[in-house]
């Protein structure tokens, strides 16, 4: 930790010495989530994003300030985005060691702060320190849990100078959780269903308990019936499925999806049987992970009106409309909603 | 004069497991001996041993008159050439840099030939009638002229005796010829050589002495004209073999 | 006996031996400049030399320049020289044109360790340090285990007991794969293994460069030895080698430099393999005129490979996929060109 500190330290005095005396005239210091102190400007005005999830939540906070994409939109995309930042280029990822973006490529587009919004662990810090002594620009590091997601979207409007607007979302986020929970205190443990998560266009691919990218399934109180830990995919075979026996499968894939029915060696699980499975929407991001962000607010409303058919109250395309109007900054008409959600 | 190359009571053989014992024999400056014998009998493993590249079961080997057990790989080269089969590189050497390689037992770890190197190489290309094919690639060459490009090599290791192992096999009737010249006249400006055939003719035309292998041990040792006896070649060979002698006074094998 | 006539037929060896190593340290410097000129933060040529010469008007100019574009010049040149040095010593003691440097296990094992430290999320030098430590020891592995097995001489056992562990250390790749975050990890861990030189700071090139040095110097010191190696181990023995002492040094050595480039870089195919050859048709298969010929090559190669993975397009190419897309025809055209350097 003293090391980290330290070389934060260097880091800021790297910047204080390249940047000169406009930066350090209106700056202001930050403690990330890393514990690194990072002097950041008040008010920045061409912001990187590192990795998608970060994308995303700066997406939602200051459009305005996004310099480019760590992936580009896809074309399906392209209608629920601001045309003003939708086409900006594809620049790239940090990861540490293999990265597709270029710091050059970073410097050229001349930011003045990059924010990262994820995990947050050793890899991470470390690359922050060493991206801001190397380029110096000042990096923050932002926790992307689900449980942290109010506070997070707070402490991201803060940095970039947006406050009010970070409030209304985080909010949005706060009622949405709060109105989840009162749900769940409806629901008894009995009711709640037992999902599989599917991906991939076989769907034998999925995510355990442990992974981010199934993380929704036990937050929106359902079970996910594959109890591993861990952070990665895993591969089952179909007839796995049938031994857990899902009550409802959720699936990102749009193929699968379509199949399942037909597929004989699903046959006979009960979400197969009941019709109970449901494809994910997916644009402009995805609504159970891709990225994990705030995105992932749209597929808890969701999933809570999937899951819980019966104990969900409201109109399920109404709240989704109102989403996006808030967060995305377009509203989708009744045509684009329902092709949205597939109903 | 000590004796380039002496072993007594020799045994020899791959992992304690005895193939021949009871070799005795010794290599004077300037004379050929050939070692003669069916296919497995253990010349190659005899050379092997001579060379140190295998310990003998028993028995002892000295170089020069020192023990070889108590010569490093260095002093062992600087006593002994070798003179392999056939050239086992996959690379397109020069003549000259093959030759060359005969240097290092007589350079420090760290050098490399130069100019007096390369002038001994040329030298022993010189000797052997090859010093126009210095520059060309030795996958190019004939087998004969393979066969002495690495006599060459030996040659410029300098040292007192050699080994060869079947200089001859494969070659044809004018590479032979040619090879076993240049071994004739190398003992003869004072080399020992030690070398093996499967042909008694040609081991007739330029070896002083004989020793004959078979698979049951050592059958007989000595000069060729004792040694190379129709009855002991085909005890070797297990073939009815007649000797003759002709008005050349060479011997011939039938 | 050997007359005047044979003398220059010899002589004009050195002296084009040392010519085309200066050509060709001219052509590493030139790709150097290409390198150090070449980005997508565009740098003119009179700011490129007065930043260089300690201009500091520009600040970001001179990060670019010094903390960006230059690490990454010469890490690239460390890594080319490197696998480079490394293939031609292992072409050369395994009396095998085709072998690369990875023949041993060490990249897999490297990248075993570097994707382990990755899934860990350990900061970036740790990863770097844990790749080279787990590409020595599976190398160190494989030699134990030939060892057991045969006696440390025996060139096949060694070649069959690295593919045998090289597997082992695929497959802990994969499983790191299954286990990693698909996210952000996966995504890490599949470029990292493309090779990529993003990302090289100044301390890396520090931390990576021992390991070099201490890899090459005695391949240079002993390379004409070395060089007998390619006789067989008989042969070799026979000239006063200690074929299997010495080839074990060697070993080491390429290990050494292998698993700091791959530590560094990530896992970069075909350079090992490719850039000896090309410096063979120069040369010739002498290891000692091979070596620092191949040396230069693969350092100038390298810069320019990395130069066009950084500028080909916004988001970086994976060098692996350069140097596969140039490598394999080009070695196509070795081998159409007769084999001329090598064939039997």
């Amino acid at each position: 930790m003293m090391r980290l500190t330290r070389r934060a330290l260097a880091g800021v005095l790297s910047i204080l010495v390249a940047a000169g005396p406009a930066l350090a005239q209106e700056g202001k210091t930050v403690t990330d989530a890393g514990g690194r102190q990072v002097r950041v400007p008040v008010d920045p005005a061409r912001v990187f994003a590192a990795g998608p999830p970060a994308a995303t939540l700066l997406y939602t906070l200051k459009p305005q300030a996004m310099i480019g994409w760590v992936r580009a939109p896809k074309p399906a995309d392209l209608a629920w985005l601001r045309p003003e930042v939708a086409d900006l280029p594809e620049l790239g990822r940090l990861t540490g060691r293999g990265d597709t973006l270029n710091l050059e490529v970073l410097l050229a587009a001349g930011p003045d702060l990059i924010v990262d919004y994820g995990t947050v662990n050793a890899t991470y810090v470390d690359l922050a320190g060493r991206v801001q002594e190397q380029a110096g620009v000042p990096y923050v590091l932002i926790d992307g849990s689900f449980a942290q997601m109010p506070r997070s979207i707070r402490q991201m409007s803060d940095l970039l100078g947006v406050p009010a607007r970070g409030e209304a979302l985080a909010a949005y986020a706060e009622t949405t959780l709060a109105d989840l929970d009162a749900l769940l205190a409806e629901v008894p443990q009995a009711a709640r269903p037992r999902v599989y998560l599917a991906r991939g266009p076989e769907g034998v691919e999925t995510a355990g308990r442990g992974s981010i990218n199934a993380e929704i399934i036990e937050r929106v109180g359902a079970r996910n019936v594959v109890e591993t830990e861990g952070d990665g995919l895993a591969t089952v075979s179909p007839e796995q499925v049938q031994a857990w026996a899902p009550d409802v499968i959720v699936t990102i894939d749009r193929d699968f999806a379509a199949k399942v029915a037909q597929m004989p060696e699903w046959q006979g699980i009960p979400a197969v049987a009941n019709g109970r499975v449901h494809l994910a929407p997916a644009v402009p991001f995805g609504f159970i992970d891709a990225p994990p962000s705030v995105n992932r607010l749209a597929g808890l409303i969701w999933l809570s009106h999937k899951l819980y058919p019966q104990a969900a109250t409201g109109d399920l395309h109404a709240k989704i409309a109102e989403f996006y109007a808030l967060f995305y900054g377009r509203r989708p008409d009744d045509a684009a909603l329902a092709a949205l959600l597939g109903d | 004069m000590t004796p380039l190359l002496t072993a007594t009571g020799l045994a020899i053989g791959h992992g304690g497991k005895v193939l021949i014992r009871g070799i005795d024999l010794s290599l004077d400056r300037g004379s050929v001996l050939c070692l003669l014998g069916p296919n497995g009998a253990g010349k190659t493993t005899l050379f092997r041993t001579l060379l140190g590249l295998i310990p003998p079961v028993h028995g002892r080997i000295a170089l020069g008159g020192e023990p070889l057990s108590r010569l490093s790989r260095l002093q062992v080269a600087a006593r002994l050439a070798h003179v392999p089969q056939a050239l086992a590189t996959p690379f397109a050497f020069t003549a000259l840099d093959i030759v060359l390689m005969g240097a290092a037992a007589r350079l420090g770890p760290f050098a490399r030939p130069g100019r007096v190197e390369a002038e001994r190489a040329m030298a022993a290309l010189d000797r052997l009638g090859i010093a126009d094919l210095a520059g060309a690639e030795v996958t190019r060459l004939s087998g004969g002229q393979r066969q002495l490009v690495l006599i060459a090599r030996a040659l410029a290791q300098e040292a007192a005796a050699m080994v060869m192992d079947e200089p001859t096999a494969s070659l044809d009737f004018a590479n032979r010829r040619q090879v076993g010249h240049a071994i004739r006249r190398l003992a003869d400006a004072g080399t020992g050589i030690i070398l093996s055939s499967h042909d008694p003719d040609h081991a007739a035309a330029i070896a002083d002495r004989a020793l004959l292998l078979n698979r049951s041990g050592l059958l007989a040792s000595g000069t060729v004209a004792e040694t190379m006896t129709a009855g002991n070649l085909s005890r070797l060979y297990g073939i009815p073999v007649r000797r003759e002698q002709g008005d050349d006074g060479r011997l011939r094998f039938y | 006996m050997a007359g005047a006539p044979t003398m220059p037929r010899w002589r004009p060896c050195w002296v084009t031996e040392r010519r085309l190593n200066g050509w060709l340290a001219l052509g590493l410097i030139a790709t150097l400049a290409i390198g150090a000129a070449v980005g997508p933060y565009a740098i003119a040529p009179q700011q490129l030399v007065a930043v260089l010469s300690g201009d500091r008007s520009d600040p970001q100019a001179v990060t670019v320049l010094w903390n960006i574009r230059l690490p990454r010049v010469l890490a690239a040149a460390m890594v080319g020289a490197a696998l480079a040095a490394a293939g031609a010593a292992y072409q050369t003691t395994f009396r095998n044109p085709l072998v690369s440097p990875d023949i041993l296990g060490v990249s897999a094992g490297a990248g075993f360790g570097a994707v382990l430290g990755i899934l860990l999320g350990w900061p970036v030098m740790a990863i770097q340090m844990l790749g080279f430590g787990t590409g020595l020891a599976t190398v160190a592995m494989v030699l134990g285990l030939t060892m057991v097995l045969r006696g440390a001489g025996q060139v096949l056992v060694m070649v069959l007991c690295g593919i045998a562990i090289g597997a082992l250390a695929g497959a802990g790749i994969s499983l790191v794969k299954l286990l990693a975050d698909p996210e952000q990890q996966l995504p890490a861990i599949t470029f990292w293994l493309m090779g990529s030189l993003a990302g090289v700071k100044r301390p890396d090139i520090a931390a990576a460069l021992p390991a070099l040095l201490v890899g090459l110097a005695p391949l240079l010191a002993l390379r004409w030895r070395i060089g007998l190696l390619a006789m067989g181990d008989d042969e070799a023995r026979s000239m006063g080698i200690d074929a299997t002492r010495l080839r074990l040094l060697v070993i080491a050595c390429a290990t050494l430099m292998t698993a700091a480039a791959v530590a560094l870089a990530g896992v970069i195919g075909w350079i090992g393999l490719m850039v000896p050859h090309m410096a063979r048709l120069l040369t010739g298969p002498r290891f000692d005129r091979l070596l620092p010929a191949a040396i230069l090559i693969g350092a100038g190669f390298m810069v320019l490979v990395d130069t066009s993975a950084r500028s080909i397009a916004t988001v970086e190419v994976p060098l692996g996929i350069l140097t596969a897309v140039l490598g394999a025809p080009l070695f196509v055209w070795l081998l159409a060109r007769g084999t001329k350097a090598w064939s039997e």
